[in-house]
């Protein structure tokens, strides 16, 4: 549905004014009038930017929110979901033999040329938990949370490159430029804390993901709102260390003198920017202690860094789960994990599902499993929302790249794929959706990616269609200009 | 926590007055008869066109074209009969008491006034009429100084100015002081050349601050050099021009030979409509030459996706349509892009008119190829180099163009031919060609191309435009604050033969322009977001500006011109690159010191302190940057090594001074280009203090932090100190705006 102009909610931010945000100012303020004055300062405070305002200031959402935070884990590359949760014994049934014709009908692959064949599940599945999820033997540790957990084994996009599929993901648009999922969610709702990034962006396994930091990036939101990457390695945070040789006392020394000259000038030319900019120096130099201290994972206990297989100063997916808790203990809004490795086709020891997919998963089920328990424990697991998944699933038919047989793996497939959620107000212990009896297309209850989309931002007390930012004569949403996403209401507690 | 009162009642007065002087729908008086496109228009496009326009048309209804609101609808009502307001649906949905009528459907019914504009309309005939940024342009009368009644009579010194004041006036303001002469040149150096002005450049305009020094110092600055580098950024930024392809690999790409054609064209003053015209169809011209060829690769800055599998087919057209959106933005500021899936939501374009003009850029021999072909091999600045060019298929080759459904490739319908959009070139022949497109589109009777110019010209200098959405002109665009100067300035453009340098030359001569960005009390309380122009901006310098200020008041500035992309110091760690061992490696010499233009530009992790600055990744055409102030702007000026050398050799200038205080005034004034005030220095002085006491007998540490001023140093406390100050001077708010 559409919904008439009035409706739209822009978050406050240094956007410049539309005719639409204008006139909706206007025509709200007249009708706030009758309300009362104090009516009308709300109204225009959160409709109308002004270039001094707080872009990140906390705000309230539109209805009430069952989750503040979210942990976002990317497997970079797409781990298969035929090896970890979407069990299919009629592929091991049929294992080598000719897909059928009727699913490879107009049917593109990335790399398969031919006729595919089906493909055995390569690991052993087992029931776990209370409803009996099967899981996959790669996944020990994930066991012990699936009560917790709310599988969606019915996930699909139309991307089937990397790229693509990952913007398509993180940013609602197959196509760069749109802004990424973490930055709406600071445009909507600000953050907390101001000695810290509102969305932080954590790196493991070497590499960024194959559509750039541009799946962090605020896109056509002001930059304010674009994820900072918190280094494993180097400064934390870009720059955050100060210059060698100088003392934290002349840094203090510094920005008190910057700001007195500010002040000076702000007295002879009334800008009120320079307020704006004397608070920014502010909170950098409160942002260098605060990022290196919640960077810092050798303040954790011994059996912490064991129980998620943490080992402080190496990268690794361990630290970033940790990393990840004790930045939302520290009220970050949004903490974003990639972790890359998790392209499993097949062509040598390294991307198959025999060799690579085994080490993968045991870099990040113990971590992941750690960290939703250490969440329940501290009382944080109720109001943080963790997302995990791929940006696609992989072909239910073998790869066998250039006819190479010697590894084991499976190309991109958009059709199908598992994503799960925890945490703050997910149904844990469930299964959503069915796929058909090889694990191709989905059987019953399609979760598009903009359905996640919509059902995340709900979690956060979001309307999706209410959260708007005009930009080039369109209100542009996460969710898409055609307003079609569903709340996927089977995945809420 | 700001108290959210006084904020917002300071947004009151903004709104109030822009609301008055936007001219856009104000009550007509009854004498006056209600203009459609003024009055109506407005009223339809925040209220109806969203269901009732080009993407929905709920009930077959368009009200933003005329034949269909003149049609009879499904239901065999008509939303308007002429002249017969009782017998207009539109007119009864609109004022009718009942929900289950009452248009809209949902949220608050149209204001009293509302409903008696859109029934004077009907009652007056129903006359159609265009939006005012798609009508011809008007020749703006100004009227002579003798003609007026001013308090002001001697402060306008052009056209600009007489239109400027007369609303200050009505506004009963004042007009600020002109700017001092210190405070003058650092601004009109940094619109005009990106950099502060250079010591012989201030010396003679101080030497002779007249009418005619100061038109002697925009001559200079015009000639310069860096005026090319300054005005490329902009269209690096249009363009999406990057030092790489894209998407998953995001390999590298030889394309800067466009980005020097670039700086090349501004600085000879190439008229605009020459420069656009070569832009897009460059290769075309009856003896096209070399740079001509090159200047067509403003649109083979497109991404290119070279991942396994990837069809590409489907990722030229993703380049096409970009091309689409990228030429409609850069020069007629309208948004095309939406217009691809379906009917524009709010401006009169139907889908079939961007198919028509999809059809001129869809003929090129370019197709998504890892080698970007096809190439055109030039040597330039001793390099041998090749740039991918726009290229027409050979005769008989051509490809049909066919409109998609919902913009699908896999939905193609009927063939398109060739056509410019009819609610801007109207019903004429249509060219046939990329060239004659080219050359249509660049035409002074295209009130589009003349208005995006002078429009963009005014924001790079005045940081906001005339029309401030300057990436949208349409019905749903801010409007322009002032028509009549954008239609003079865009006449201004024109007349003197599409010359932008002239165009610049009469803005920065105004005395709107000179005005002081310090302005009275009153100004300020009426005029809080300087919507009348009463003051000149006080605005944060721009992502580049930032570097090369800060390299060129310490002295490391290479100035040398064009040629390969180099790479200053980043951090190690930033690159990290999927699929190659493609590696940042620090450029050596002076090309470690060159104006951030050249800093090689990978789209997938873009020079990381230019991006705390609000420069963007250029992978989608830009019109216009935000400014926002962070943290983490702020700890690139303070920590970045880059503007921790540019601070030890501020210091290392100023050292020579025995004196403390006259070290710090110095290098004050070297950084913010004007006399430092007793207090700015006796604050300073008491840093420079405090530091050396911290410093003495941490030889260590000083050492450290004096850096280059470390070598050679006879008091390495004091160095250290003088360090610190110059960092904090080059983070001054003083030093990071220009006012």
């Amino acid at each position: 549905m559409h919904l008439p102009h009035d409706q739209i909610d822009p978050r406050p931010g240094l956007a410049a004014q539309t005719r639409r945000t204008f006139l909706g100012s206007i025509a709200g303020g007249a009708a706030a009038f009758s309300l009362g004055g104090i009516a009308l300062g709300e109204m225009l405070a959160k409709n109308a930017p002004t270039a001094d305002a707080d872009p990140l200031a906390p705000r309230p959402p539109h209805f009430a929110a069952r989750a503040k935070h979210v942990i976002y884990i990317h497997l970079a590359g797409s781990p298969s979901q035929l090896e970890l949760l979407d069990y299919k014994p009629k592929l091991a049934e049929f294992h080598g033999t000719p897909c059928p014709d009727e699913y490879l009908k107009g049917e593109k692959f990335a790399f398969i040329k031919g006729h595919p064949t089906l493909l055995a599940p390569q690991h052993r599945f087992q029931r776990a938990g209370r409803a009996g999820l099967w899981t996959s033997d790669l996944l020990p540790n994930f066991r012990t949370i699936e009560d917790e957990v709310c599988v969606i084994n019915t996930m699909t996009t139309d991307q089937f490159n990397h790229a693509p599929a990952q913007l398509l993901l993180h940013t609602g648009e197959s196509r760069f430029g749109a802004a990424s999922f973490g930055s709406w969610v600071g445009y909507g709702l600000g953050c907390d804390t101001r000695d810290l990034p509102a969305f932080v962006v954590l790196v493991s396994g070497d590499k960024t993901p194959d559509a750039g930091k541009s799946v962090w990036g605020s896109g056509f939101l002001p930059s304010v709102y674009q994820g900072v990457q918190c280094r494993a390695s180097g400064d934390p945070v870009l720059y955050v260390k100060d210059p060698e040789g100088m003392l934290r006392e002349t840094r203090r020394a510094t920005i008190d003198a910057i700001a007195d000259l500010g002040r000076a000038g702000l007295a002879r030319h009334g800008d009120r920017e320079t307020e704006a900019r004397i608070a920014q120096y502010e909170l950098a130099y409160r942002m260098q202690m605060a990022v290196p201290e919640a960077m810092d994972l050798t303040r954790e206990s011994q059996t912490t860094l064991e129980e998620y297989g943490a080992s402080p100063g190496t990268p690794s997916l361990a630290n970033s789960c940790l990393l990840a808790r004790r930045l939302v203990e520290r009220g970050v809004r949004f903490v974003q994990l990639y972790d890359w490795g998790w392209d499993g086709h097949g062509t040598n020891p390294s991307d198959d599902l025999l060799h690579q997919l085994p080490k993968k998963c045991r870099e990040m089920d113990q971590p992941v499993a750690a960290l939703i328990r250490d969440l329940r424990r501290r009382g944080l697991l109720d109001e943080t929302l963790i997302v995990w998944g791929g940006e696609f699933g992989r072909t239910p038919v073998a790869e066998f790249r250039d006819g190479n047989k010697n590894f084991l793996g499976r190309d991109h497939h958009p059709h199908a794929f598992t994503m799960w959620m925890a945490g703050g107000g997910v149904r844990g212990g469930t299964v959503y959706g069915e796929t058909d009896e090889l694990g191709y297309r989905i059987a019953r209850d399609p979760v598009r990616v903009k359905d996640l989309q919509a059902t995340i931002l709900h979690l956060l007390g979001l309307d999706h269609l209410r959260l708007g930012y005009m930009h080039a004569g369109l209100n542009h949403r996460l969710t898409g200009v055609q307003g079609d996403a569903k709340v996927v209401r089977g995945l809420l507690a | 926590m700001r108290p959210a009162l006084p904020l917002a009642f300071c947004t009151i007065a903004a709104l109030a007055l822009s609301w008055r002087v936007t001219g856009g729908v104000t009550r007509r008086s009854e004498s006056e008869p209600v203009d459609f496109a003024e009055d109506v228009l407005p009223i339809l496009a925040e209220n109806c066109l969203r269901c009732h326009g080009g993407v929905r048309e709920v009930a077959g209804l368009n009200l933003g074209d005329e034949r269909s609101v003149l049609a009879e609808l499904r239901s065999g009502a008509k939303a308007v009969v002429p002249g017969r307001p009782r017998e207009s649906e539109l007119l009864a949905r609109i004022a009718s008491n009942d929900m289950d009528e009452r248009m809209p459907p949902e949220g608050a019914a149209l204001a009293p006034d509302e409903i008696v504009t859109i029934r004077r309309w009907i009652a007056e005939g129903a006359e159609w009429g265009t939006h005012w940024a798609f009508a011809p342009r008007t020749r703006v009368e100004i009227a002579g100084d003798a003609a007026r009644e001013s308090r002001h009579a001697s402060w306008p010194r052009n056209g600009i100015d007489r239109l400027v004041l007369a609303r200050i006036e009505e506004a009963g303001l004042s007009p600020a002081p002109g700017a001092d002469p210190e405070a003058l040149v650092r601004r009109v150096a940094l619109d005009l050349t990106g950099l502060p002005p250079d010591d012989d450049v201030r010396d003679e305009f101080f030497a002779d601050p007249s009418e005619a020094g100061y038109a002697r110092l925009v001559d200079r600055l015009l000639a310069s050099p860096a005026y090319g580098e300054r005005f490329a950024r902009v269209w690096l930024d249009l363009a999406r021009y990057a030092d790489t392809q894209g998407y998953e690999k995001d390999a590298r790409r030889d394309i800067w030979a466009w980005r020097d054609w670039v700086i090349e064209a501004l600085n000879a003053d190439m008229p605009y409509d020459r420069f656009a015209v070569r832009l897009l169809a460059g290769d075309m011209l009856p003896d096209a030459t070399e740079a001509d060829r090159v200047a067509t690769a403003f649109h083979r800055n497109t991404l290119t996706n070279t991942e396994g599998g990837t069809d590409n087919e489907e990722f030229r057209m993703a380049a096409v349509f970009d091309r689409v959106s990228t030429t409609w933005q850069s020069f007629l500021g309208v948004t095309f892009q939406c217009v691809q899936c379906h009917g524009h939501p709010y401006d009169p374009i139907p889908q079939r008119d961007y198919y028509g003009f999809l059809a001129y850029l869809n003929q090129t021999a370019d197709a998504d190829r890892d080698d970007d072909s096809p190439r055109l091999a030039i040597e330039r600045a001793g390099v041998k180099t090749s740039v991918p060019v726009m290229q027409e298929l050979p005769a008989g080759s051509e490809r049909a163009t066919r409109r998609l459904e919902r913009g699908a490739l896999t939905a193609p319908a009927e063939v398109v031919a060739p056509a410019l959009p009819r609610f801007l070139f109207g019903e004429g022949a249509a060219p046939v060609d990329r060239l004659g497109m080219a050359e249509s589109l660049a035409s002074a009777e295209n009130p589009l191309f003349s208005r995006v110019a002078a429009n963009r010209a005014w924001e790079i200098l005045f940081g906001r435009g005339i029309v401030e959405t300057s990436e949208d002109f349409g019905v749903m665009g801010s409007g322009a604050s002032d028509r009549a100067l954008l239609d003079h300035l865009a006449g201004v453009l024109v007349d003197r033969g599409f010359s932008m340098k002239e165009l610049l030359r009469e803005i920065v001569t105004s005395a709107t322009y000179r005005q002081s960005s310090v302005a009275s009390e009153e100004t300020v309380r009426r005029d809080p977001d300087n919507r009348l122009w009463s003051r000149a901006p006080r605005l944060r310098l721009e992502a580049e500006q930032v570097r090369d200020t800060a390299l060129a008041v310490s002295g490391l500035l290479s100035r040398k011109i064009g040629g390969p992309p180099v790479m200053p110091p980043q951090p190690d760690g930033v690159w990290q690159v999927v699929y190659s061992g493609d590696a940042w490696a620090t450029s050596p010499g002076e090309d470690r010191y060159r104006r951030a233009i050249y800093t090689f530009l990978r789209r997938s992790s873009p020079y990381p302190s230019f991006i705390a600055f609000d420069a963007t990744s250029r992978e989608t055409c830009t019109v216009r940057r935000i400014r926002t102030n962070t943290p983490l702007a702020a700890l690139v000026t303070l920590n970045d090594p880059v503007y921790l050398e540019c601070a030890q050799h501020l210091a290392i200038a100023a050292r020579a001074h025995a004196d403390d205080a006259t070290a710090v005034r110095a290098m004050l004034e070297r950084a913010l280009g004007r006399a430092a005030l007793d207090a700015e220095v006796a604050r300073l002085l008491a840093l420079v203090a405090d530091e050396r006491a911290r410093y003495a007998g941490r030889d260590d540490l000083a050492r450290h932090l004096a850096g280059k001023a470390a070598t050679d140093s006879t008091d390495l406390a004091r160095d250290a100190a003088l360090v610190a100050a110059a960092n904090a001077i080059l983070n001054l708010d003083d030093f990071l705006t220009k006012s």
